[in-house]
């Protein structure tokens, strides 16, 4: 029974069709829409940063499947994330909401490129991670926690062409305040 | 008898347009009468001296157009207000003319210690806010919201009716910490010191004016809200710190 229902939510959360999360929105803490409002911004951070590195073609032809797969994992993860909101009574952000800002010659090279991409996926996934432990309701763990999953298969994705990111065997947690100071810089 | 009232219809006929014309010209170089948002103090000044303006939270002018306050134009820091007026037929449809953002600040002394907004939580604080039903203070109760800080609500020591009172409680150190728009926070720039809010926590700040729809010279006042909207009047806007409107709907 345990785990029927473990792979129900895991089914629910991979597909972000059912939204579970929005079922249990009264048990959002003020912590959880934290983390789910910076989770929003970073989504369409990082869209943003999977569409210029699209146009600016610095990774080769072969990267393109996997920075459009970025891109609508991102675009996935922003509806996911606005739904939670939502669903709690907060108003989500949209993405012109934002003036994104990447320092000067980021989508130069391919280095640069990456380089910038690989910093949102480590702040970001370390804030879902601090999420994942501090959240007290499991629905909203699952999807912290995919969350973070999925940002470090798009990390691993980003850096094949080079023989992969380096591998850590405990990426760092990041509360808001540290994720929010890394990221400062891009979200404007 | 039937002469004389003949030619005083005549003359009351020729004269009535005249009469008409010299009033509407007389309006037509009269000040406008303008609310607005405290906010927008500096910036409507700068921009257009020659106007009486009334200043205040844009909830509390909301209730005086509703009560019958003999405005020419209505300029809200919230579309809550704006929107409510229009509903009701007291206003002609507002547009969204300018943004702004959210700044927390600290007197320059700072006794409180305070370096980030995380530190709202961690230390003792008195802290100076607007009151909910003010645009600013609902934005603060957003930004506190979106950062998982609603708790310290619980630190607020006073709730004032305008940004402008919040600005100057915490200029002249009554105050550890409170929340204005930027712009404010600019006009007193040497007496506090800012403490950035973060992009993704900032609230929706935006503009509306209107025409009152009681105003005897709805005329100037749409030629003010365009000269409002023109390239002069927003970069009056942009020099006092605010933000372009945006193009996109939200």
């Amino acid at each position: 029974m345990k785990r029927r229902g473990f792979l129900l939510g895991a089914a629910g959360v991979a597909g972000a069709v059912a939204s579970p999360w929005v079922s249990v929105a009264d048990a959002a803490t003020d912590d959880d829409l934290a983390y789910a409002n910076f989770g929003l911004a970073s989504s369409y951070l990082l869209a943003d940063f999977y569409g210029r590195a699209l146009e600016a073609g610095r990774l080769g032809t072969a990267a393109r499947r996997p920075l459009r797969a970025g891109r609508a994992a991102s675009n996935q993860h922003a509806r996911a994330l606005t739904a939670l909101l939502a669903g709690a009574g907060d108003s989500p952000a949209a993405a012109e909401d934002f003036a994104f800002e990447w320092p000067q010659g980021t989508f130069t090279t391919a280095g640069s490129t990456r380089e910038a991409g690989l910093a949102v996926l480590r702040a970001t996934s370390g804030a879902y991670q601090r999420a994942t432990a501090t959240s007290t309701e499991p629905t909203y763990r699952v999807l912290f926690a995919s969350l973070a999953a999925s940002l470090a298969e798009q990390a691993g994705a980003l850096t094949a062409p080079v023989g992969g990111a380096p591998v850590v065997p405990f990426p760092a947690e990041l509360d808001l305040e540290a994720a929010s100071a890394a990221l400062e810089g891009y979200l404007g | 008898m039937r002469n004389r009232l003949a030619a005083l219809l005549l003359v009351l006929v020729a004269t009535v347009p005249l009469a008409a014309t010299a009033t509407a010209g007389q309006q037509a170089n009269a000040p406008l009468t303008i609310y607005a948002a405290a906010s927008l103090t500096d910036a409507f000044r700068t921009f257009d001296a020659g106007q009486n303006y009334s200043f205040a939270g844009s909830n509390a002018l909301e209730t005086q157009i509703r009560n019958g306050a003999p405005a020419d134009v209505f300029a809200s820091a919230a579309p809550l207000n704006t929107q409510r007026l229009f509903r009701a037929g007291l206003v002609e449809k507002p547009v969204t003319f300018t943004a702004n953002r959210l700044a927390l600040i600290v007197p320059r002394a700072n006794p409180a210690g305070i370096r980030t907004i995380y530190d709202l939580r961690s230390k003792p604080v008195k802290l100076v806010v607007a009151g909910p039903a003010v645009p600013v203070g609902g934005y603060t109760i957003t930004v506190l919201r979106k950062m998982g800080l609603s708790s310290v609500l619980g630190k607020v020591v006073s709730r004032e009716s305008d940004v402008r009172a919040v600005t100057g409680k915490i200029a002249l150190g009554q105050g550890d910490a409170g929340f204005v728009y930027v712009t404010d926070a600019r006009a007193v720039s040497d007496q506090v010191t800012v403490i950035r809010i973060p992009a993704w926590a900032q609230p929706r700040v935006r503009y509306e004016i209107a025409v009152v729809a009681r105003s005897s010279n709805r005329a100037a006042a749409r030629a003010f809200i365009n000269s409002v909207l023109s390239a002069r009047g927003q970069t009056a806007l942009k020099n006092a710190g605010f933000l372009p409107a945006p193009k996109a709907a939200s």
